[in-house]
């Protein structure tokens, strides 16, 4: 029992986060509140899934934020310029997202500066360039379809079957895995296959009152859910994702291994930088336009669900079903915060408090094992 | 008869399992330069960290007396206050800060305010200096000195802390040859100036010139007396220190040799820190199928820097040309090297072959693992079984291989790296120390297993530092001293006195 606690002690938290705030008001539990809740998640957990790719190889990326700036001034742009919105898009992921992606991890592995330093420089070049683009004020744009991006929901039929068709292949991967713990391939305790289970109807019943409830499934949240699975499916059942753990466990024999250090690197900062880029958009969309101070501090956030997920800094350990917990952790104390009318200021102070001990949570549980 | 300084009477050292220093005794004159000498892991750094406080009173046996009166150091400081001080193989100094500064560090003359007072403290490091007739401006940032100079200002260091006792370890391994001359007319002045100096090093001829008399380790024993050097051959000190038996420990087999498979030609890598060495120094050889090639030589004598550079790790800087089954291969990193089925077993596992916190699996399957994944997906269940045919072949033990290797014995991890290499089916399999640190029945093993891949067909390379090892298993020995090879001999013509011979540089007579 202590070592279920041990390992699943973001879960639970979350779990007695969302009972007290339930208790305290009565209106965090209802299902407009809970489907806004998710949608605010989004937007930090798509940029958090790559965020883990690069705590994962004991890397980091403070561009993120601006990343968001920049691609939201620059869709924006390209839009106002004329542009259709799905090439203007394209451009802003590849030519925002992509470049500057490709840029902070080529410039960090091939010359081996640590990409605190790279990622803090393009942090600022990144925003400057968006304050120069805009002239330092807020662009608006008018399109319908380009607003329903960020804005619309899927409806509730179609919705409803998308949380059943979820639930079902839920149910069928613990049904798999529990087939081969039992064929002895799968040497994983009985525990997490319990937390699996748990896991999956929370979740449905949660959606299914939330978003049911309401106005069927945000479109953001659609993106977020394909892109976690994207991002789980990458990290544990890929070559490339095994080639990250490697890596993150000991960079000096993955290479001697025969991995090459230089692409794997690069890639994972492209891979962030293009959600950054996408993160950009839905706010952008959300908004119905840009500004150029837009993303800020979001780097932060994002490193705060890796950490308080359990992605080690240390590199080589972390999973992208911890990272969604710790950003809807996150989301979870912004909003309760918010309703019980907590000023802002006094949400930044629980806040870092939260990622201390996270962190320390982290650090002595390690301690214990060694 | 010349006073003694220091005595050390019936010395034990026992860590787990080894009994690194066994009775060893020997007495160091005033004003005496002392050589000691013994192969690798004879004991020699053991015993100068007993002597120097890094291993403290009680954790060895055993009396030192310095002066005729009993020591028991608790620690380094108080070894240093007693006069003992050593000049280690990799020096100990602060690049950045100045030469004053790492002659006086944490000793600087402070004005009232606890601020350095500089002129005294470049006043006193001059003094120091002088002695050593050393015209280095003490102002001068430690890095911008050559490496010799760099040991004197480690020696004026030791100097300034009254040090009577002076060990050197290895002290020329970084040095040119002017600069060894120069090293050795310090040492001589020093002895002329009453300061007994214990000298350890491979190599003979340094011995020869620069020592009063020899010690003699083997196997943590002192090996007879303490001789003199003028009543001593060269030949009798190797025969002293390599002195023992192969015994049945090596099931060797005999092979018949087959074609030539890789060959190296002039292969050179520069050293990163001095321009004009070379780690590696136009090193050319050939390798068969069915035997297998030993790799000696003396630590530091570049043998792993050799095999790295045939397997990518310098990447473009190094020279000279690299042939498998008579096809030039382009190898610019380890990558290239086991995609064109060369393999490296490392010597340091936990550092450079292991993920120590990932299961077996991942461990062992991760130079292959494009062998067992279909385009993106990685498959699980034929890793597993690859990875399970290995540890029963290899005969790992292991709970399950979803253990994390951290947690596995020496020698079933490096059977973890082993296997590692064996997956990716690599026609040259090298092996940098394979048996280092396990213990007997797994050296035995990881033997067996060598002939077996000889026999399979593989070409195998096997560096080792202990002669027994290297003379027991190979068919051939390419010896290496300095980044040079010196001698390629055949199993036949070698013997412990031969090889250590090349080894120390010594060329001996044909």
């Amino acid at each position: 029992m202590k070592k279920f606690i041990k390992n699943n002690g973001t879960f639970i938290a979350l779990i007695v986060l969302v009972i007290i705030l339930s208790i305290a008001s009565p209106s965090f539990l209802s299902s407009r509140n809970l489907t806004n809740l998710i949608r605010q998640v989004t937007i930090n957990g798509i940029i958090a899934v790559g965020m883990t790719m690069v705590i994962l190889l004991a890397g980091i990326d403070l561009s993120v934020g601006s990343v968001v700036g920049l691609s939201a001034v620059t869709v924006t742009l390209l839009m106002q310029a004329g542009l259709g919105i799905w090439l203007a898009i394209l451009i802003t992921l590849v030519g925002v997202g992509g470049v500057i992606g490709f840029f902070n991890g080529f410039m960090s592995a091939k010359f081996d500066i640590h990409p605190f330093i790279i990622t803090l420089g393009i942090m600022t070049i990144a925003r400057g360039l968006s304050l120069v683009l805009t002239q330092g004020v807020s662009i608006p744009v008018t399109n319908m379809t380009f607003a329903v991006i960020g804005s619309g929901y899927i409806p509730k039929l179609p919705s409803l079957i998308i949380l059943v068709i979820a639930l079902a292949l839920g149910i069928f991967a613990v049904f798999k895995t529990s087939v081969e713990i039992r064929k002895g391939e799968k040497v994983r305790n009985k525990a997490k296959l319990t937390v699996g289970i748990i896991l999956i109807v929370v979740g449905f019943i949660a959606g299914f009152y939330a978003f049911i409830g309401y106005q069927g499934i945000p479109i953001p949240v659609a993106i977020f859910a394909v892109v976690v699975m994207a991002g789980a499916y990458t990290l544990r059942k890929t070559r490339f994702g095994r080639k990250l753990y490697a890596i993150g466990g000991n960079e000096e024999v993955a290479w001697l291994s025969g991995i090459n250090i230089l692409k794997s690197k690069t890639m994972v900062f492209v891979i962030t930088g293009v959600l950054s880029a996408a993160s950009g958009i839905l706010l952008a969309s959300r908004l119905n336009g840009a500004s150029p101070n837009l993303g800020d501090g979001f780097e932060l956030d994002a490193i705060a669900s890796v950490i308080i997920g359990g992605t080690s800094f240390m590199g080589g350990v972390g999973t992208v079903t911890g990272t969604v917990i710790g950003a809807i952790i996150i989301g979870v104390i912004n909003n309760g915060m918010s309703l019980l009318g907590i000023n802002s200021f006094y949400q930044m102070i629980v806040k870092g408090f939260i990622i201390i001990l996270a962190v320390m949570i982290d650090v002595l549980n390690r301690r214990e094992t060694a | 008869m010349a006073e003694e300084i220091l005595e050390m009477k019936n010395i034990i050292k026992d860590f787990p399992g080894v009994r690194a220093l066994d009775h060893v005794n020997f007495a160091l004159e005033k004003g005496e330069i002392l050589a000691l000498v013994g192969e690798n892991g004879a004991g020699k750094s053991t015993l100068m960290k007993v002597l120097s406080g890094v291993w403290p009173y009680p954790t060895y046996e055993g009396d030192i007396y310095l002066d005729d009166m009993l020591v028991r150091f608790e620690n380094t400081r108080e070894a240093e206050e007693a006069g003992i001080g050593i000049i280690h193989q990799e020096l100990n100094l602060l690049p950045d800060l100045s030469v004053a500064e790492n002659i006086f560090l944490d000793r600087q003359p402070l004005n009232k305010f606890g601020g350095i007072k500089w002129e005294e403290l470049y006043h006193n490091a001059e003094k120091v200096l002088a002695r050593l007739n050393m015209n280095i401006d003490p102002r001068t940032e430690l890095g911008d000195l050559t490496v010799g100079k760099q040991q004197m200002v480690e020696i004026a260091k030791a100097l300034s802390l009254d040090t009577r006792i002076l060990v050197f370890d290895e002290p020329t391994s970084a040095l040119t040859e002017s600069e060894v001359n120069e090293l050795f007319t310090v040492i001589n002045e020093l002895r002329a100036s009453g300061v007994s100096i214990i000298y350890i090093s491979h190599k003979m001829e340094e011995i020869e010139e620069i020592a009063d008399s020899v010690v003699v380790l083997r196997d943590g024993a002192t090996i007879g007396e303490k001789i003199n050097i003028d009543q001593v051959t060269l030949d009798e000190i190797i025969t002293r220190m390599v002195g023992r038996d192969i015994n049945d420990l090596f099931p060797k087999k005999d092979f018949q040799r087959g074609e030539k498979t890789l060959e190296v030609k002039n292969i050179s890598v520069p050293d990163p820190f001095s321009p004009d060495k070379k780690l590696v120094d136009n090193v050319s050889f050939s390798a068969y199928k069915g035997e297998i090639l030993g790799i000696s030589g003396l630590m530091g004598a570049g043998r792993t820097e050799l095999v790295n550079a045939i397997f990518g790790v310098y990447g473009k800087k190094r020279e000279g040309e690299i042939y498998l089954n008579g096809q030039k291969l382009k190898i610019k990193s380890p990558a290239d090297a086991i995609k064109n089925g060369i393999a490296l077993v490392t010597e340091d596992r936990k550092e450079l072959g292991l993920l120590l916190d990932k299961n077996l699996v991942m461990n062992m399957t991760l130079p292959s693992i494009k062998k067992f994944s279909s385009k993106m997906a990685m498959d699980n269940h034929a890793e597993r079984t690859v990875a399970e045919k290995y540890v029963d072949e290899l005969n790992i033990k292991t709970p399950s291989l979803d253990v994390f290797v951290e947690k596995l014995s020496g020698g079933n991890q490096q059977k973890v790296v082993i296997g590692k290499w064996l997956i990716t089916d690599s026609d040259v399999l090298i092996l940098d120390e394979p048996t280092r640190g396990i213990d007997v029945g797994a050296k035995t093993e990881v033997y067996r297993l060598m002939n077996q891949l000889v026999e399979e067909g593989v070409t195998v390379i096997m560096i080792s530092s202990e002669l027994p090892e290297i003379m027991g298993m190979s068919d051939r020995i390419v010896v290496m001293s300095e980044g040079k090879k010196t001698a390629e001999l055949d199993r036949s013509e070698a013997d412990q006195e031969t090889i250590m011979k090349y080894a120390t540089g010594n060329k001996g007579v044909e």
